[in-house]
């Protein structure tokens, strides 16, 4: 089990490595959403903001968000500082993400650049 | 006789059966659609299993090729795993051969391709020895794959930068459900109204429209002006939806048998049967071989 202060570093690393990477932000500049990300085995909300190709992370939840990424803890922790995918546990459904499908894909897409091979 | 089945994920509206002579050989060449049941799929794999000659899967990849680099589709390769006796192909060994082929005839013996052209290949991961060698011939290209597939709107302009991306989301990307990334069933006889109205654009701007039929028709605008269409598997709706779309001239990769072109999936397992090889066996250079003898040329259909 992760903490929440664990899961708030991990965001803090995927935050950190997306605006540093010029092509995501180029890639993403028209592509305002609201991501809240939850966990399911403790007390713990997140809300990411992708605004103008950039992001922004504060701890807590907002009220209709585009995306909403929920999982346990460890598997949240694990995902945003890249030492897993989301395709397995979204696969076989530790890991669930509601929202549009072009959404759910793009967020997949966006990791896989800042960890891929 | 010979007898080919295709097996497609596709609808079953486009279903037919034809009987061919290739190289003195008579084949039965037929397409089974599953409406997008991958179920029913696994299903008519196994039924077929020994009582064919070879089985061509559509309306999926089963690999995926990015220069020597190959990456497996994970639900392809279930499709695949269901059958122990019967080669099965989805087309991309003869589509690496095939196309970057007809790329070159087209450019040398028709004025529908030329250095300059700017060219929107709607999908390219499916068919990189195209995308490379449109690249090669000097086209001025867009490769649509992250616009199309999740509406990013950030065209790729080189085959190096397509390479990139490939390599760092693929060995991923594969693992996802087949249907998040590519149109089954249903879903390939309409229309995604929102990306036709978003990404009209990339299609007006275009002299050439190449890549899987599915995907350009399902994000075609209307009022198109006499654009070149370059696919592979296209049926008389088809032709008849380009021709309404205002398209100019429709390329096919393959060859048209009673008003039809087959998809490379059900070509590569008619040449798998003529071989009559182990498919690990079989070399890009045996398909390019038999390609020259059965003396295949790219269909070039006039619509306006």
């Amino acid at each position: 089990m992760a903490t929440h202060t664990e899961i708030t570093e991990s965001l803090k690393v995927f935050k950190d490595n997306y605006n540093g990477n010029e092509r995501l932000k180029i890639m993403n500049r028209d592509w305002n959403r609201v991501v809240v990300i939850k966990a399911t085995d403790i007390e713990s909300l997140h809300t990411l903001k992708v605004q103008d190709g950039l992001v922004s992370l504060k701890e807590g939840a907002v009220e209709n968000p585009n995306l909403t990424v929920i999982s346990d803890s460890e598997t949240l922790a694990d995902i945003f500082y890249g030492d897993i995918t989301p395709t397995e546990p979204y696969n076989n459904g530790t890991l669930r993400i509601i929202g549009q499908e072009d959404d759910i894909i793009r967020l997949d897409f966006i990791s896989l650049m800042i960890w891929g091979e | 006789m010979k007898k080919v089945v295709s097996v497609s994920l596709g609808s079953s509206k486009r279903d037919h059966k034809v009987q061919v002579e290739l190289l003195g050989e008579q084949f039965e060449i037929s397409r089974m659609g599953t409406d997008g049941d991958f179920n029913r799929a696994l299903e008519v794999l196994r039924e077929l299993d020994g009582k064919v000659d070879a089985i061509g899967l559509g309306g999926i990849d089963v690999y995926l090729y990015v220069r020597q680099k190959r990456y497996a589709i994970h639900d392809g390769l279930k499709l695949v795993e269901a059958v122990k006796m019967t080669p099965v192909v989805d087309g991309s060994g003869l589509k690496n051969t095939l196309e970057r082929e007809v790329v070159r005839i087209l450019a040398e013996n028709t004025g529908l391709l030329k250095k300059g052209m700017k060219v929107l290949m709607v999908s390219s991961l499916d068919r990189f020895g195209m995308a490379e060698a449109l690249y090669d011939m000097g086209c001025d290209m867009t490769y649509g794959d992250l616009i199309f597939t999740m509406g990013m709107t950030y065209p790729i302009k080189t085959v190096a930068e397509l390479e990139d991306i490939a390599n760092r989301t693929l060995p991923d990307l594969v693992k996802m459900p087949f249907q998040m990334l590519y149109p089954t069933g249903k879903k390939q006889e309409s229309q995604d109204e929102e990306k036709v109205r978003r990404f009209a654009g990339y299609y007006y701007e275009a002299d050439v429209i190449a890549g899987d039929f599915h995907l350009i028709r399902r994000f075609m605008p209307a009022g198109m002006n006499g654009q070149t269409i370059l696919t592979n598997t296209t049926t008389r709706d088809d032709v008849e939806f380009l021709r309404d779309k205002g398209i100019g001239t429709l390329a096919t990769t393959t060859p048209e048998y009673e008003g039809r072109s087959f998809g490379t999936n059900v070509i590569e397992a008619a040449m798998v049967a003529i071989l009559g090889k182990p498919l690990e066996q079989i070399a890009a250079e045996d398909y390019l071989e038999l390609l020259r003898r059965l003396n295949f040329q790219p269909r070039i259909l006039r619509l306006s």
